[in-house]
């Protein structure tokens, strides 16, 4: 069974990143590049005098060597083709990690894959793991101003785990407790509040960073679905190889 | 006897998927980590435009 499930995630995993990979290099990557240009402008004037300098990580210098940080010889892809490939194989390996849990999360729930159920269980892991951590901190271009990346991750993770147990105690549990649990659990992170840091002095036009948030949303919605859709259908697939489809999902 | 093993075949039906779905969940967990969240430099450049589309977040 877990060979059945990892070869049905690798499809589905290889199939995603293809068509993702193809809406970032038209979509997001350039807008990626051109915030990248502003971004080395203000590291270039980056100054101390913000009453937040702790708090905030400015232009996110050091990963790209434009910080004064001592990581600034840290490896990074060549532009151009090479750093094209890391984000597809950076896809790649994202989009079969995401099908593997996709899978276990079907699998645990003893629901049979289809094209039709995995639609269904792609678009919750979208709003799961895409839309609920992006209401509290939207998709973000390089050299905007955020808060220190520990506590974003935090939150990050809080919240994902918590729209997704509170998607599973409305839509799988679906009695009227669960379901109040579900919505109390689903709402309590961005009441807690996200740590978004609204101030910058980044020269990045407002309407660049709107742009790509909403694209890459757009995105990840059909990441996630065709992650779905592929896993219901490479699943199938891949039946007759497994030790014996009748108990498939017994 | 043929309760007995059905039994038996079931409870090894259902720690085979118990089994498919630990392994796959922690495979998934550490694919999805290493490109969304791996502190280490080289991997944070090699995913960094990954990380931002997919709004893990970076820097």
């Amino acid at each position: 069974m877990i060979i059945r499930l990892v070869s049905a995630a690798l499809v589905a995993g290889f199939l995603a990143a293809v068509v993702a990979t193809g809406l970032q290099f038209a979509l997001t990557s350039p807008l990626i590049l051109k915030a990248e240009v502003f971004e080395a402008q203000a590291g270039k004037q980056a100054s101390l005098s913000s009453p937040f300098a702790h708090l905030i990580v400015p232009a996110h210098g050091d990963a790209h060597g434009h910080g004064e940080g001592g990581a600034a010889e840290a490896w990074q892809p060549a532009p151009g083709l090479e750093r094209m490939a890391y984000t597809g194989l950076a896809t790649l390996v994202g989009g079969v990690g995401y099908a593997l849990l996709l899978g276990a999360v079907m699998l645990a729930l003893k629901r049979v894959p289809s094209p039709e159920t995995g639609l269904a269980f792609g678009l919750a892991g979208f709003l799961t793991v895409a839309l609920a951590p992006a209401m509290g901190l939207p998709p973000e271009l390089p050299g905007m101003a955020s808060a220190e990346l520990g506590v974003r991750q935090a939150w990050w993770v809080m919240t994902v785990a918590a729209t997704g147990l509170g998607l599973y105690l409305i839509a799988v549990r679906r009695v009227p407790l669960t379901i109040a649990g579900g919505l109390v659990l689903i709402v309590a992170p961005h009441l807690a509040g996200a740590p978004l840091v609204v101030d910058s002095d980044s020269k990045l036009p407002a309407a660049l960073a709107a742009q790509f948030a909403a694209r890459s949303l757009g995105i990840s919605l059909v990441f996630w679905a065709v992650i779905g859709l592929a896993y219901g259908w490479a699943w199938n697939l891949f039946a007759d190889k497994a030790v014996s489809g009748g108990r498939s999902h017994a | 006897m043929s309760t007995t093993t059905a039994t038996v075949q079931t409870a090894a039906a259902a720690s085979e998927s118990t089994r498919a779905i630990v392994i796959a969940a922690l495979l998934g967990l550490g694919l999805v980590f290493m490109t969304g969240f791996a502190p280490a430099m080289a991997l944070h450049n090699a995913a960094h435009d990954f990380r931002h589309t997919q709004n893990f977040p970076c820097h």
